[in-house]
């Protein structure tokens, strides 16, 4: 006689608790990606709140140009007997004293938070030019070397290893880098050498002096640029790689040399990638506080990069006629010290007393800088659609 | 192994392989090939895969030197009489004389117009006319310039797989090489495309000089003067394609051709 069937799994052991089990770990999960997208929308809100009133405003022009067009300038809030407050700079605090007269009842200087943000602006503006145009240069010979010269093999490995890690050295330790690099040491054409120079080599007209180029845009820009070489490198590189290597075959076999070959037919479709990523690159370059601190960017200056007091060139002659000039005046941007938005913003939060009008400042240029970076990355997203849909294959 | 019977035709081989032993790095590729190229004749090159047919075609535009531990070990291949492994041959010369299409058509991402005109202006012609010409000319030989003479400046990729493989023909023949080196380049298409290559083949030997790889033996019956048969890295007979087809010497060649292995 059979026995009655039953609806025992006789594999069944103890499982009870696995459905709770399996919804712990999915409502973990979602909290955990919740918490992420609450901080970062709450950043971007809180950014935004606290610093668009202070760049955008009701009124005709809507931009508050003052702020995106001056330099930083101390303020100066002068209390009357009312308690209302009046803010000026320093020029007008003295007649603001005068017109009170008796009713003046205490002033107040609250430092780099009147004026606006120029100086910033430039200062990074001439900074990422520099740092992009030589990591660029640098990071794309390299990539073009490694991919389409270098013979494979472990010492190749060993390059590729080597330009990962250097993504991961510190940024306070490029900035020390470049320090010693580019501020004391690097040579520089002087008819006199410094005292300080490493050591230099009279070449006859001029001398070639190891003697730095103190702290300046070209030193900062350098060191950005050894900061974002490893991305740009790598990137580049993925970018060449991804040229299918029917390209390169065809081309020799027209009877292309090697650098034909990379000029006509592999360069032209790796472009759009190598753009993207130096964009991205430009993104970080900007943003970067440390290399700079100590090769190019000043707390506060109080003069453009080309505002120099220098004598005017002859007023009758053309621009052509003292281009020598106009040339060395030019490059004389390059070697001036500057301001930069992430060490101003730095300055603004970490080197003066707080108050309410220094958070007009700190909101306003963490704002203005969000969108500049914000800009650049949507101009990355767009620009390789475009170029995407030109050259595919 | 190799058949010497091209003795007696008076004109000289435009390619001659003598006695090559090729390898990549330690392993053997070809071993001891004998090979006469005669002008304006389609020569195929057949053989089960893996008989190094590609690697031998490959040794006469020397594209082997891509591949780092490649090494003609022995012997010499002569284009026009001349030793294409010397020193001093400067390989975009030498290119320039023969000429390559590949299995895959692999046109560049530009107007056809371009990629016709590259081989010219990366050796140099500015001259537009020059190249107006030579582009009208190489699209004519490729049976193309009907087609396609309207819209020289559309992107080649716009083309089908058949048109864009006869627009690799053209580019190759841009330059007016002597001889046209062909690896598998029917294998990637379908029959009709096929067929109007294999058309093709015949007109281009007027002009040139052709050396052809391929898998399939009608194709090599239906283009070729010449057939080398290899196996295992030794060219085991080369013929007439007829004679090669109806009467082979070599039982080797025989058991191929019947499919007893392949």
């Amino acid at each position: 006689m059979n026995p009655a069937p039953t609806n025992d799994n006789p594999f069944a052991g103890d499982n009870s608790g696995i459905q709770q089990r399996e919804t712990a770990a999915r409502w973990a999960l979602r909290v955990g990606s919740y918490i992420v997208v609450l901080i970062t929308l709450a950043i971007m809100l809180h950014i935004f709140i606290k610093g668009a009133p202070v760049v955008f405003q009701s009124k005709w022009p809507f931009v508050n140009t003052q702020f995106l067009t001056e330099l930083p300038a101390t303020l100066h809030v002068i209390e009357d007997q009312q308690g209302n407050h009046i803010e000026t700079d320093v020029n007008g605090a003295d007649a603001v004293k005068k017109k009170l007269g008796d009713n003046f009842r205490s002033e107040k200087t609250v430092s780099y938070s009147g004026g606006g943000i120029l100086g910033p602006i430039v200062g990074t503006a001439l900074l990422v030019i520099v740092s992009v145009g030589v990591a660029l240069f640098l990071g794309v010979a390299c990539a073009i070397y490694l991919s389409e010269y270098a013979k494979h093999g472990k010492f190749l490995e060993m390059v590729r290893l080597a330009i990962l890690n250097l993504a991961g050295v510190p940024s306070v330790v490029f900035g020390l880098f470049g320090l010693g690099a580019f501020v004391l040491t690097a040579p520089t054409f002087v008819d006199v050498p410094a005292d300080r120079s490493v050591f230099s080599i009279p070449l006859g007209f001029t001398t070639l002096s190891f003697e730095g180029w103190d702290t300046c845009v070209l030193s900062g820009g350098f060191t950005l640029a050894f900061v974002i070489l490893p991305v740009i490198i790598t990137a580049s590189e993925q970018c060449l790689q991804a040229v299918p290597q029917g390209f390169r075959e065809t081309s020799m076999a027209l009877g292309a040399t090697r650098w034909q070959t990379i000029r006509y037919s592999v360069l032209p479709f790796a472009t759009p990638g190598i753009l993207t990523s130096s964009i991205l690159g430009i993104a970080r370059a900007a943003g970067e506080t440390a290399p700079i601190m100590f090769t190019a960017a000043l707390a506060f200056k109080d003069k453009l990069p080309w505002q120099k007091d220098l004598p005017p060139l002859p007023a009758d002659a053309s621009i052509f006629a003292h281009w020598e000039q106009s040339v060395a005046r030019f490059l004389g941007i390059f070697t001036e010290s500057v301001q930069a938005l992430p060490y101003h913003i730095y300055t603004l939060a970490a080197k003066i007393p707080q108050n309410e009008y220094a958070e007009r400042a700190q909101y306003g240029s963490v704002f203005v800088f969000l969108v500049l970076v914000a800009s650049l990355a949507a101009s990355s997203v767009m620009l390789r659609k475009r170029l995407r849909a030109k050259y595919r294959w | 192994m190799s058949a010497d019977f091209t003795a007696q035709s008076t004109p000289p081989p435009v390619v001659q392989v003598r006695d090559m032993d090729f390898s990549y790095g330690a392993s053997k590729a070809l071993f001891d090939i004998n090979l006469k190229v005669q002008y304006h004749r389609v020569t195929a090159l057949i053989g089960p895969s893996g008989c190094g047919k590609s690697t031998l075609l490959r040794c006469i535009n020397r594209m082997n030197d891509r591949v780092l531990s490649a090494r003609v070990t022995k012997g010499e291949v002569l284009v026009k009489g001349k030793n294409i492994y010397d020193a001093d041959v400067d390989l975009t010369q030498l290119r320039k004389q023969v000429g390559m299409v590949f299995q895959k058509s692999n046109p560049f991402p530009k107007s056809i117009y371009e990629n016709v005109a590259y081989g010219l202006r990366i050796h140099g012609e500015k001259n537009k006319s020059v190249l107006d010409e030579a582009v009208e000319r190489s699209l004519t030989h490729a049976a193309l310039w009907e087609e396609l003479k309207d819209r020289l400046h559309a992107n080649a990729l716009a083309l089908s797989g058949g048109q864009q493989q006869r627009l690799c023909i053209a580019r190759a023949i841009a330059t007016v090489p002597d001889v046209l080196l062909m690896d598998e380049p029917c294998s990637a298409l379908d029959p009709i495309s096929t067929l109007k290559i294999e058309e093709l083949m015949h007109q281009l030997a007027k002009e040139f000089t052709v050396v052809i790889v391929t898998h399939n033996m009608q194709q090599a019956v239906r283009v070729s003067d010449y057939t080398a048969f290899l196996h295992l890295g030794k060219l085991v007979e080369f013929a007439p394609t007829e004679e090669l087809f109806t009467n082979p010497r070599e039982k080797l060649t025989e058991a191929y051709l019947r499919g007893t292995f392949s």
